[in-house]
């Protein structure tokens, strides 16, 4: 076959096709291109013009001609998209048609137009067969050089370490930093004791000595001040409001308040709670990097510590006729929740563990018993982290990793308010009026008759939650009433009356008893085997709240008020262990 | 020609066992398929209980108007007046307006059953695999809203494109003959 | 509907992540009093019955059966042409061009890697079947069957060499492909070669727009540089060269003998065919001999060099995982250095899963990919260390022959031998004396 040349009538035809074939290719892709460029760039402009129109007609509701023209425009748009679709579609087909009769012309016009060989004379293929041999060495060597230059421009992305290194890297706080701070109601494990010994012991309300700062409190609570090195977090509520502040604890200014919404309720009905526990009973709690508060609506937010809410979740309307008030544990990165509710038999009590990052259930736990307003712990004992919960009849100990029941003592009744400690190897549980039981965390399962170490029946209190070091164990009941045991044996030692009424429960400072009344005065009393009175230092309000205790400050919670007590602005975090 | 015919003979050796070497490869990986063979053909599915209902599905499948749709499980549906997977957040009215409809194509229709229920059923030919309905429902309702792969659509292409940018990986390979995981009364993950 | 609870729910709607997709029964099914049956769940569609897949590996023995007679025995490039236009219709076109042989790769790879996958028949099939074909009568696959060759060959309008050491040096993007697409298919990250096969869009008639610019361009750079994908990127390619080159039977451009008549010197638009060798100059044989000895040694430096490049960058690769990339994000939220939260970390938390957890995994992948990263390395170092080592090796050919890797069995060079036409008149008589000049 030789070339037949442009006399070839064939060779026309198939020319004249190709340009023709070129020429439609070109129509439906400039088709295509301007389909495109209808659908990605009018249709989102439309939409958005929709969606503008949109939110202006929910602020003008009798807009008639607004909203007649939203619909015609909705219309419009779902038309116009559906009709895209189809255009393209065909269009792509005719294109591929197209393309298809101009590679056939190409084709053909390129067999008959073919040239036959003419090979030209050569010299010496031997070195330029060399000579080719060495330029495709080089050539491989190039393109090395190249993959070589893209493995180094991929070596030069970073790339994420996930060894947890330093206080700022991990994504919470140590249990040594929190023995450090006051990170939940009565501080680390709940147990009212701070080992700084540089707590002031006397400070007057009335006159402003040794106050540093007092700071008027928006809307109302009564949760206990939380502390996590220069910031105090309080939550606050009224029937219609949720919120989490958060003070300087240097200064005591307002540094920022966080909402936290509450779930849509299908009938508009109020929600009412008894005036003593009030809308923002339960207390915040912290993990070093986040702040967690819970509501007796039920809702639970988390926040970080420069105000920003990370997420917020509605467990329901709790069930609870005192109202919800058991406040927040943290355990790592989780935040424990004790969600008691109604009568037990219903079975809608649970346990949460929410992880703290991003609000989602870790873990939950169903519990088969009724309304509690007790505060679990997680502490130490027994050589492994336990969850303790009291709730009526049952002292249950879980993990708090995984919500796996421990063990349980069936030991207390009627409605729990005052909260467990954990001191000597010995877990503290109190059934208000009745008795205060101790129990050895080192059993399984049911320990009711094995691991109870004893009981004591003298000076229960029905609110405020017992504080020891150890040693000896305090309670305190409302009247002032405050009864010490040993804590080995459970023999009283000492009972006094102070004949004050008291709601905050009493905190252990070193080797001192600090103990808050109603009234707002705080009676600090020698820890020992007998009531030594070392000073009354009056505030000069009322006081519900229990104090925090944290680096050389306290800080109380008037009802109307936050106090800091202490000497001079105390230094920075480098201070606080 | 080979100057060497011992030459000539070790390399056809080595050339024919290379040979034999390799047909006995191609062998063993048809052996090793066929061992582990899955008598159907898998195809692409979404785990409704992995789904986010982000919005990728309707964005990155191959084809332009995506094989992906929305599917009602009337058994959990609460056949709500307020229906969080068919309104916006904030409806003018509880009606079928078009301002009042989440749905960007319109393929949820509402009719109504007895007060105060009204049913919802998608229109599946309008339905574009957004995924802003099911979204709705998961979030506020009772989750029976949630997307599919349809496979009188989806050309099952060896890389889904959707499963890639899947940030959840909801996208698994199910065997053809059950194509479908479907939510149902009772059966959570 | 209270006011105050519209309100309520539009500020929850805007400011909450979706919960994830567990939905709990908020609300409990209706019971109805006026007799509603309650509708069935929509009645799915089947996907594609598995027969289809039968029908289709049976369809490729007979396409490959016909191609290897076509080629080697007809010896007709008009009806290797046919043929190669009908496979792109069917298996491209009709079939979406999936699942095909360079994708079933993967799927292979993946089955070896994987023990919780199985591979359906048609991928294995689609994946064995060419091979075995390649070892018995060489490249046919590529002439006539394959949809992603021919629609490359079918767009080749006005043919342009390409300079043979621009040749050898690009073939090593296609072994950096193939060792890439085994990676990532073994380590169940992704499907590279799926990913960025250009062609399919057209196949499919949709695709993402990334894709079908790259098919475009790659279609016209085809339309003067012969099948560029085939011969710089396939990965598939070059496992066929290295089983064509031990063919038991391939093409050749004469029926009988050579004349060396030159004629068919630029026949092939590939440049496939191989001139014969001549004697080099003098001094030449000592260098090549010390050139050999140094390119030798230097192939282990090359592996080692690979080998450790490749282990270095394995966190990098290791990102092509999602896993990987989602313990990254996590962990940039948790510690703070990021502000916000993707799709992809709000997915995560959904599953209840510690992040711990997540970390432990991406760092197991990780030490994963730091062996295979190497591996890779190490095959491009090997890869690119034998061809120098190839390329320095004298070779001796006395006639025009195809070349037995690079051949794509197309069949354009068959009339451009004297011989084949002496066959051909042979055969039919004298009605081609009209053909001839």
């Amino acid at each position: 076959m030789g070339g037949m040349g442009d006399t070839n009538p064939w060779y026309q035809a198939a020319k004249t096709t190709m340009i023709v074939g070129a020429v439609f290719s070109a129509i439906f892709t400039v088709l295509l291109v301007v389909n495109l460029v209808g659908s990605a760039i009018i249709g989102p402009w439309r939409e958005n013009k929709l969606a503008v129109m949109k939110v202006q007609v929910q602020q003008e509701p009798g807009n008639q001609e607004l909203l007649s023209e939203i619909r015609q425009l909705d219309l419009k748009i779902r038309r116009d998209r559906t009709w895209r679709w189809d255009f393209a579609a065909k269009a792509a087909f005719m294109l591929l048609g197209s393309v298809v009769v101009l590679a056939a012309a190409g084709k053909l016009a390129g067999g008959i137009a073919k040239v036959s060989p003419r090979p030209q004379p050569i010299m010496e293929r031997g070195e330029s067969q060399v000579k080719e041999a060495k330029q495709a060495r080089w050539g491989v060597a190039g393109v090395l050089a190249v993959l070589a230059a893209g493995m180094l421009l991929l070596a030069m992305s970073r790339w994420v370490d996930f060894v947890q290194g330093g206080d700022a890297g991990s994504p919470h706080a140590s249990v040594e930093e929190k023995h450090g701070q006051w990170h939940r109601f009565r501080g680390f494990a709940g147990a009212g004791v701070s080992a700084y010994t540089n707590i002031p012991i006397s400070w007057n309300g009335k006159t402003g000595e040794g106050i540093l700062w007092k700071t008027p409190v928006p809307l109302k609570g009564h949760n206990s001040p939380v502390v996590w090195q220069d910031r105090v977090f309080l939550s606050v509520a009224d029937p219609n409001t949720r919120q989490v502040v958060c003070f300087d604890g240097k200064s005591g200014r307002l540094l920022w308040k966080g909402d936290v919404p509450t779930a849509p309720v299908a009938s508009a009905e109020k929600f009412e709670i008894m005036e003593d526990t009030g809308y923002a009973a339960p207390t915040v709690a912290t993990d070093g990097r986040r702040v967690y508060a819970i509501f007796p609506t039920g809702d639970v937010a988390g926040f970080d510590f420069n105000g920003r809410r990370l997420w917020h979740k509605s467990l329901g309307r709790p069930d609870s006729s005192y109202g919800y008030a058991s406040s927040l544990e943290t355990y790592e990165k989780l935040v424990l929740i004790q969600y008691d509710q109604g009568d037990g038999k219903e079975g809608k009590s649970r346990f949460f563990a929410l992880d703290g990052v991003s609000g989602q259930v870790a873990w939950e736990t169903k519990r088969e018993l009724p309304s509690s307003w007790t505060t679990p712990i997680v502490a130490d004992v027994a050589g492994q982290p336990q969850l303790i919960t009291v709730a009526n009849p049952f002292v249950v100990s879980y993990n708090p990793a995984d919500g796996k029941e421990l063990w349980r003592a069936e030991c207390v009744g009627g409605d729990l308010a005052p909260s467990p400690i954990c001191a000597g190897g010995l877990v503290f549980a109190i059934q208000p009026y009745s008795q205060m039981v101790a129990i050895q965390p080192t059993g399984q399962g049911n320990v009711t008759k094995t691991h109870v170490a004893w009981k004591a029946e003298d000076g229960i209190p029905d609110i405020c939650s017992p504080v020891s070091n150890g040693t000896y164990v305090y309670l305190l009941d409302s009247e002032g009433l405050v009864t010490c045991y040993n804590v080995a044996d459970g023999k009283k030692v000492y009972e006094r009356e102070l004949k004050e009424p008291f709601r905050a429960s009493p905190s252990i400072v070193g080797d001192k008893l600090y103990l808050l009344s109603l009234k707002g005065v705080m009676h600090i009393a020698q820890v020992g085997p007998e009531y030594k009175e070392l000073g009354k230092c009056e505030l000069g309000e009322e006081c519900l709240a229990s104090p925090a205790f944290v680096d050389g400050r306290i800080y109380i919670r008037g009802a109307k008020n936050l106090y800091c007590i202490g000497q001079t602005p105390v230094g920075g975090p480098s201070e606080a262990k | 020609m080979p100057s060497n015919k011992e030459d000539m003979t070790r390399r056809k050796f080595l050339r024919e066992g290379l040979w034999g070497t390799c047909l006995a490869g191609a062998g063993t990986a048809a052996g090793l398929s066929v061992a582990r063979n899955n008598q159907d053909n898998t195809v692409w599915q979404i785990d409704p209980y992995k789904c986010i209902a982000c919005g990728n599905c309707a964005t990155y499948c191959v084809l332009e108007h995506s094989a992906v749709k929305c599917i009602q499980a009337y058994a959990i549906c609460g056949y709500c007046d307020l229906c969080t997977g068919y309104l916006v957040p904030e409806p003018k009215a509880l009606d079928t307006g078009a301002e009042n409809e989440l749905c960007p194509t319109g393929a949820i229709k509402r009719t109504y059953v007895e007060d105060p229920y009204y049913e919802y059923t998608i229109d599946e030919p309008l339905c574009n695999g957004c995924g802003k309905c099911v979204k709705g429902c998961v979030a506020f309702g009772n989750g029976s809203l949630f997307l599919q792969v349809r496979h009188d659509r989806c050309l099952n292409c060896n890389e889904c494109a959707i499963a890639a940018a899947c940030p959840s990986q909801a996208y698994k390979r199910v065997p053809a003959g059950q194509p479908y995981l479907l939510k149902g009364v009772g059966a959570k993950e | 509907m209270t006011r105050f609870a519209c309100i309520a729910m539009f500020t929850m709607a805007l400011l909450v992540p979706c919960l994830g997709a567990r939905g709990e029964m908020r609300f409990p099914p209706p019971e109805f009093e006026s007799g509603y049956q309650f509708p069935q769940t929509t009645h799915p569609p089947t996907a594609r019955s598995a027969l289809y897949e039968y029908v289709d590996a049976a369809l490729l023995v007979v396409t490959l059966l016909l191609a290897s007679h076509l080629i080697l025995r007809r010896r007709s490039r008009r009806a290797i042409f046919v043929l190669m236009i009908a496979a792109l219709f069917y298996f491209g076109f009709w079939r979406d061009g999936c699942i095909c042989p360079i994708g079933a790769i993967q799927n292979v790879t993946l089955t070896a890697f994987d023990s919780t996958y199985a591979i359906p028949l048609a991928a294995a099939a689609f994946f064995v079947i060419p091979l075995v074909f390649t070892l018995f009568c060489g490249r046919v696959f590529c002439g006539a069957a394959c949809p992603l060759g021919a629609i490359q060959d079918a767009v080749l309008i006005h043919p342009v060499r390409v300079p043979r050491w621009l040749e050898s040096g690009l073939r090593l993007l296609a072994y950096t492909y193939l060792g890439a697409g085994v990676l990532f298919a073994a380590m169940g990250s992704t499907f590279l070669i799926c990913r960025y096969d250009p062609f399919i869009g057209f196949f499919r008639m949709s695709g993402n727009w990334n894709i079908l610019i790259l098919g475009v361009s790659l279609l016209l750079i085809g339309l003067f540089v012969g099948r560029p994908y085939c011969r710089f990127l396939c990965p598939y390619g070059v496992i066929l060269r290295h089983l064509s080159r031990l063919s038991k039977r391939r093409v050749t451009i004469t029926p009988t003998e050579c004349i060396k008549c030159r004629l068919c010197e630029d026949a092939c638009p590939f440049g496939a065919i191989r001139e014969p060798t001549e004697d080099w100059p003098e001094g030449e044989y000592k260098i090549a001999k010390k050139r050999l000895a140094l390119f030798l040694m230097l192939l282990p430096v090359l592996i080692a060099a690979g080998g450790w490049g490749g282990y270095s960058l394995k966190e990098r690769l290791a990102r092509m995982h999602p896993r990987v990339r989602t313990a990254e994000r996590v962990f940039l939220e948790e510690t703070g250095q990021v502000t916000g939260t993707t799709n992809a970390s709000d997915a995560f938390r959904t599953t209840g899963q510690t992040s711990e957890f997540l970390y432990k995994d991406a760092t197991k992948i990780r030490s994963r990919f730091a062996v295979g990263g190497g591996l890779l390395g190490a095959f491009i170092g090997f890869v690119a260390g034998g061809k120098l080592v190839a390329l320095s090796v004298r070779r001796r050919r006395t006639e025009y022959e195809a070349d037995p890797a690079g051949c794509f069995a197309c069949g354009r060079c068959y009339t451009y031998c004297p011989k084949e036409h002496e066959r051909l008149k042979e055969n039919r008589g004298t009605l081609l004396a009209r053909g001839k000049q």
